[in-house]
């Protein structure tokens, strides 16, 4: 068989994957653009808006922040389950995976409204350290912007530890074993040696749960205490309750655009092989 | 308002019949008659309704058996013409998809009045034809011209009274009154009679509300906004805020007030003091397939008094027939947000004016509850 009928024959099996992607995506998404210009009046008004309007402004901005602020917690403790999960004895192995995969297997919904019943005025951690009388009053962990962070956060760690996981895998133990033949203590070879090996699986890691955490909604919503914590947020706010539909579709745009330059540089610095382990 | 009242009416149906309130035989008939609809409804779906059929538009779920039981099979019983349940909800865009179609396949839409109002003046509407429909069967104000209002509900002050002794809050300034009033608040996500209570909050007269100054109103909003724990967007949401003690006070919908009240064993307590009655409404479609009279002759009937308290008993929902009142049993009376003694002590939103101006208000409102 030759390689260009293997090709095609690949394009073929994908085929229904581009169709569905296309109908369902690609074609709705194009109706959103055109919003974007049309909407209330042709021109690019709208882009100006997204690019001045104080609360679009604010509301980007809190966005990547929390979305740094995110990556960051979901990037280290990602790191230590990955460690444990790729270099622990069986049962820390075991347990580790038990850790990554069941709430991996939760719904979002669920696990907001968890964390709701934990992080509530009268909750699990509030109800607990008030009666050992470490607080005298409720701490304010939920319904504002540290619960949308606690929330996403512990949404997102899995899909970090999987490239991470991943980049422990392929190190050769050899290298590891070099570095402690040459006299490197156990804390150096890990430092200078391991961590290095594993950049790859962490800026996977970090893009993965980056771009994912823009286009938070549910999250937010709940967790949020009904302000428009988000840009996703902002969206469908835009588009279900004002008339005008032009500047929810704008910053749609913006969104995507942004997500679609970071996926470029994913795809730069990591081979999607590498991402999902 | 992202249809939120309605979508919630449905889950304080179901949590009635959760409580016992509704027996279980009477939900299951209930049940079994939407069941025993369904293929009719199925089949009607894209098709015309017929000359001898209406279809009515709400929000689905539970508040379709309900229209079923309280409007729809009595009229059917004695007109002859069937009502049809659609549970798709018309959304103001729906109902201008519907309307720029040119075949409308809806009848009845059960809206905002302030939709009705605005779709109306874009002339997707039947104007209400008061010969039919009754006008002395509506409250005083009621009756516009493209939307006749079917039910009431409140927005009104609930409040934790285990956090303020004997403290009884008597209307807006004590709510917006921290020092008075200690702990947190919880508002309304769409903002609807928000201004309003800012307004009276801020010493504004009941009376001189409208129009609103909606730059006072934000001002006081956004000067309240560390005090305010969430904006709920839905009647469960609500509930939660309060009797997770989250919100030692909250603006909420009276038809969750009642079950909260009775969820906490009586600890979170509402009051009628300058609550904030918004109405419901029904409309007919322009040129809808039913006919407009037979469209009209239902909205006359779904008046009787007796229908109205089957969803007063239903729903919560406050009569739009005064003379409903009467009927409500006395220890029913309290929580009926129309009732003569509760309406006084309240302000009726303008309907007019949030035809007018709610989607800029709106706007303007997650601006300050969201920068």
């Amino acid at each position: 068989m030759n390689g260009k009928s293997t090709h095609s024959r690949k394009l073929l099996l994908l085929a229904p994957l581009l169709l569905f992607l296309g109908l369902a995506y690609v074609a709705p998404f194009l109706g959103v653009v055109r919003w974007s210009f049309t909407m209330p009046e042709t021109g690019l008004g709208q882009y100006a808006a997204v690019f001045t309007d104080p609360l679009v402004q604010s509301v980007f901005v809190r966005t990547l922040r929390i979305c740094l602020i995110v990556t960051a917690a979901s990037l280290i403790t990602a790191y230590a389950i990955a460690y444990v999960w790729v270099r622990g004895s069986s049962v820390q192995r075991a347990l580790a995976e038990f850790c990554i995969l069941v709430p991996f297997w939760i719904s979002v919904l669920t696990r907001a409204f968890g964390w709701l019943a934990m992080l509530s005025n009268r909750g699990l951690i509030n109800t607990w350290l008030q009666s050992a009388g470490i607080i005298s009053e409720p701490l304010a962990l939920a319904r504002n912007e540290f619960g949308v962070i606690i929330g996403m956060t512990h949404f997102l760690i899995p899909f970090a530890v999987f490239p991470i996981a991943s980049a422990m895998r392929s190190i050769d133990e050899r290298v590891l074993l070099a570095a402690r033949g040459m006299g490197a203590s156990r804390t150096r070879t890990f430092w200078t040696v391991f961590v290095p090996l594993t950049y790859g699986g962490m800026i996977g890691a970090a893009l993965i749960v980056f771009v994912f955490a823009l286009g938070f909604f549910v999250t937010p919503a709940i967790l949020g205490g009904g302000r428009s914590v988000m840009v996703a947020e902002l969206v469908y706010l835009r588009i279900f309750q004002s008339p005008d539909w032009g500047l929810g579709a704008a910053i749609s745009v913006v969104l995507v655009l942004f997500i679609g330059i970071l996926l470029t540089l994913l795809r730069r610095f990591i081979k999607p092989a590498h991402m999902v382990g | 308002m992202d249809n939120a009242f309605q979508k919630d009416c449905l889950e304080i149906l179901a949590s009635k019949v959760e409580r016992g309130e509704i027996s279980r035989r009477r939900f299951t008939q209930m049940a079994a008659m939407f069941l025993a609809g369904a293929p009719a409804l199925l089949r009607s779906t894209g098709s015309y309704a017929q000359a001898k059929e209406l279809v009515l538009v709400n929000w689905g779920g539970d508040a379709m058996t309900a229209y079923d039981k309280a409007y729809g099979q009595p009229f059917t019983k004695e007109s002859g013409v069937t009502v049809k349940m659609d549970g798709s909800g018309p959304t103001e865009g729906a109902i201008t998809a519907q309307f720029k179609s040119g075949k409308p396949s809806w009848d009845l839409l059960d809206v905002d009045p302030f939709s009705g109002i605005s779709l109306g003046k874009q002339g997707m509407l039947e104007p209400i034809d008061y010969s039919i429909v009754d006008k002395n069967k509506m409250r005083p104000g009621f009756g516009w011209d493209t939307a006749a209002s079917t039910y009431f509900f409140s927005y009104i002050v609930a409040y934790d009274s285990s956090k303020f002794g004997d403290l009884v809050p008597t209307g807006m300034a004590d709510f917006f009154d921290v020092k008075k009033f200690p702990g947190k608040r919880s508002m309304y996500k769409w903002g609807a009679a928000m201004w309003e209570a800012a307004l009276m909050g801020d010493g504004v007269a009941p009376e001189k509300l409208y129009p609103l100054d909606l730059k006072r109103a934000h001002d006081k909003i956004a000067a309240f906004k560390e005090n305010v724990v969430a904006y709920w967007g839905g009647g469960a949401e609500s509930q939660s805020v309060l009797i997770d003690g989250e919100a030692s006070m909250a603006l909420i919908w009276s038809t969750r007030a009642q079950l909260i009240e009775q969820d906490s064993g009586g600890t979170i307590k509402f009051v009628w003091d300058q609550g904030l009655i918004s109405p419901g409404a029904l409309a007919v479609m322009k040129n809808n397939p039913g006919g407009k009279e037979n469209a009209m002759k239902f909205i006359a009937s779904a008046q009787t008094p007796e229908r109205q308290l089957e969803m007063f008993n239903l729903l919560g929902q406050g009569p739009a027939n005064p003379a409903t009142d009467a009927l409500i049993p006395d220890d029913k009376k309290r929580i009926n947000c129309v009732d003569p003694a509760n309406m006084a002590k309240q302000v009726p939103l303008d309907m007019e004016w949030y035809a007018e101006n709610y989607g800029k208000a709106f706007d303007e409102y997650t601006k300050v509850i969201s920068a």
